[in-house]
């Protein structure tokens, strides 16, 4: 039996080297928490997400970290349901014991989650749900929005819009939340700046509907001026598509938010219908700076594709966790929150700053057109018009009011 | 031309026709369904998964060809083939072994299969959207009743709807496979008796249903953003189809699919915002008035 306890005395010394191993490391460390979704569809935005971190987080590891600690993260797949991703928050904080949680691209999910982490007082940066709540009238101290969200869009789509000679507009899109509330968002914008513009009528289709003819035959028969079309995911493509092959994009002219995206555009090719309207976060070829081309070559190198906009969210995400620890000079949760409020960064879209009302990233929107380039094989967007961030998102009063409610 | 055609405005006949090009991909989907179901006895909700498998293979394999027209024919021929070397291994490593089981089983492993696929697609193809582009000769539209555009490529459809129907009636009724296999599905254990050999029958009925499905896929790739979920909503609308049209019968799934079809595309005639309701309130009313579908289910 001599041989029996011998491996059981070297595996409790074994175990014992690991328990403190796995203290000290963690102690040494800054340990980021994501949950996204990275099955099914939505998987095309968060792995732009995830691999713009890992990005920023490799060159700030290399260059010695943060306060002599490394950042480390782990992530879950919350694969779009909320409950799982509320489940795997709650195991990231509790048992993890995650200094800091980021994600997701499921509205329902982050909601959820923030919920939580007011709770347990843990900073949480989202970095692709679009609802405007989350900043919004569930907005707290420890929410920390890395995105555009639909009012924003909204509201910078309705600046740009008021400005064409359209009058007489219809609105279609996906008949779900992110949908209504994009067109809602748009409409009653642009309702306020621009009073004399008229609904003349509005199509809702499901979720995943794969063939628009019908509805758009319907629109075409009405002759508005221009169609407002709140579509998200795989429906951005799919419209596209049936307005090239019903001949809609050449008679009348319509926008969709992240219409201009490359993930929208490149699948299509060259095929793409071109005069297409919409607004976008970010291009990989623009704005055209050297810090924009640096991003971009860096991200190609590691990733080899272009960074889409998911990628700069996650890549400023790790740049503004970093600042605001050496801001802080403590890894400590209420220290980071207060050194983040107001806290502006470089970034390859220019400078952009932490409000400090409501914890919303301020960046630049860009509506533009889609058009064809000799330098491409697919459409990219032209004629770009930058709306800075503090013109297009809502005021603190509106958000602090929203909150109070 | 506007008064040709009396009461009926323009409007609802191009309604019409856009409705009817919508139905053949829910028919050739829900065909395949059906006969599976009707023969085999297997409600498989990896059907949907097919089509989809169906649809990325259309993209790899016009991508190969050039991503043009030729790719297009190709991918129409090879990508239904390569569904249907997909479930012959299905049928062979899994579903052979599982004829006699309940339904019950047979639906839990469909579904494992269906999230399999999922996987597997994203495995293969990642999770980017990928796009078929239309056929050169099929590009572009026409106009129709006053001046209301209408895909070429869904003329092309409308052709192929008929075409796959009058093959399905052929196999069904006219090739020994098609009358032992609507034999087996009234009594299997008496077609085993006089000597044939059931299984095979079994498995080629699932290779033809299947196929069906990649066959949809391919000819949906054209008009819709190859992605990750697209068999979701696919799915539950083909069973919906077959339950309406009763469960087994593949001409019911015919007049199911132009049941669906036509209703929507109609529906947004009547009430834009809620267009997408009728399709399903046409389910229910169907199931009210005949439980067991229009036609008569082989269940």
């Amino acid at each position: 039996m001599k041989w029996l306890s011998r491996i059981i005395f070297l595996s409790v010394i074994l175990l014992f080297v690991l328990c403190t191993f796995s203290i000290s490391h963690a102690a040494n460390t800054i340990k980021v928490g994501i949950v996204d979704t990275y099955t099914g569809p939505a998987t095309t935005f968060t792995n732009d997400v995830l691999d713009g971190f890992k990005l920023a987080v490799e060159r700030i590891n290399a260059g010695g970290g943060i306060l002599g600690k490394k950042i480390e993260y782990t992530f879950r797949d919350e694969k779009f349901k909320p409950d799982i991703g509320l489940a795997m928050a709650k195991e990231l904080i509790l048992k993890e014991k995650v200094d800091i949680l980021m994600g997701t691209i499921n509205s329902a999910t982050t909601l959820a989650i923030s919920d939580f982490v007011k709770k347990e007082k843990v900073p949480f940066f989202v970095t692709f749900a679009k609802s405007e709540k989350i900043v919004g009238e569930k907005g707290h101290r420890y929410i920390f929005n890395m995105n555009e969200h639909t009012e924003m869009a909204g509201r910078a789509a309705a600046i740009a819009l008021a400005k064409k000679p359209y009058v007489k507009y219809w609105i279609a899109g996906d008949d779900y939340e992110y949908g209504h509330a994009i067109a809602d968002a748009v409409w009653s914008n642009l309702k306020k700046i621009k009073p004399s513009v008229q609904k003349v009528g509005e199509t809702w289709w499901k979720v995943g509907e794969a063939d628009f003819t019908p509805y758009i035959t319907q629109i075409l028969a009405a002759k508005p001026d221009f169609i407002i079309v709140a579509t998200g995911g795989s429906g951005m493509v799919n419209f596209q598509k049936a307005a090239k092959a019903t001949g809609l994009s050449q008679k009348v002219p319509f926008y969709q938010h992240t219409a201009t995206e490359l993930s929208v555009l490149a699948p299509q090719g060259p095929n793409a219908p071109e005069g297409v309207y919409g607004t976008a976060n970010y291009f990989f070829y623009y704005p055209d700076t050297p810090e924009n081309r640096a991003f971009v070559a860096d991200f190609k190198k590691a990733y080899n594709r272009n960074p889409r906009i998911g990628a700069l969210y996650g890549y400023m995400t790790a740049q503004f966790i970093a600042a605001g620890y050496k801001k802080a000079g403590a890894i400590d949760r209420e220290k980071l929150v207060n050194a983040l409020e107001g806290m502006s960064l470089d970034s390859p879209v220019g400078n952009l700053e932490i409000r400090k009302c409501d914890h919303q990233l301020l960046i630049p929107m860009y509506f533009g057109v889609t058009k064809k380039d000799p330098k491409y094989d697919f459409l990219i967007a032209g004629n770009i018009e930058v709306i800075q961030g503090k013109d297009y998102v809502p005021s603190c009063q509106e958000v602090l009011k929203l909150r109070k409610k | 031309m506007e008064n040709l055609f009396g009461f009926i405005s323009p409007g609802i006949l191009s309604q019409i026709l856009v409705g009817l090009s919508r139905t053949v991909i829910l028919f050739i989907v829900s065909s395949g369904l059906s006969l599976i179901l009707g023969v085999l006895r297997i409600p498989n909700v990896a059907h949907g998964s097919l089509y989809m498998i169906g649809a990325f293979m259309a993209y790899s394999v016009s991508h190969l060809f050039g991503g043009g027209t030729a790719g297009f024919w190709i991918a129409l021929i090879l990508a239904p083939l390569g569904v249907a070397a997909l479930s012959f291994l299905a049928e062979r490593s899994l579903f052979q072994f599982l004829y006699e089981r309940e339904h019950l089983m047979l639906l839990l492993l469909t579904f494992a299969l269906s999230l399999v696929f999922g996987d597997l697609v994203k495995l293969v193809w990642g999770a980017e959207y990928r796009s078929v582009p239309v056929p050169f000769i099929f590009q572009g539209y026409i106009n129709l009743f006053g001046g209301l555009p209408f895909p070429i490529y869904s003329f092309f459809l409308l052709i192929m709807g008929p075409v796959i129907a009058i093959l399905l009636w052929l196999l069904t009724n006219k090739t020994k496979i098609g009358k032992i296999s609507r034999a087996a599905a009234v009594d299997r254990e008496m077609v085993g008796a006089v000597g044939i050999n059931v299984s095979w029958v079994f498995g080629i009925v699932f290779i033809i249903g299947c196929s069906l499905a990649g066959l949809g896929g391919v000819l949906v790739a054209p008009t819709v953003s190859v992605t990750l979920g697209m068999d979701h909503t696919l799915i539950m609308e083909a069973f919906l189809i077959v339950i309406m049209g009763g469960l087994g019968n593949v001409w019911g799934a015919l007049l199911g699919a132009l049941i669906f079809g036509l209703t929507q595309s109609l529906g947004i005639l009547i009430w834009p915002q809620f267009g997408i309701v009728f399709p399903y309130l046409a389910v229910v009313v169907v199931l009210i008035f005949r439980p067991t579908g229009i036609l008569r289910s082989t269940w």
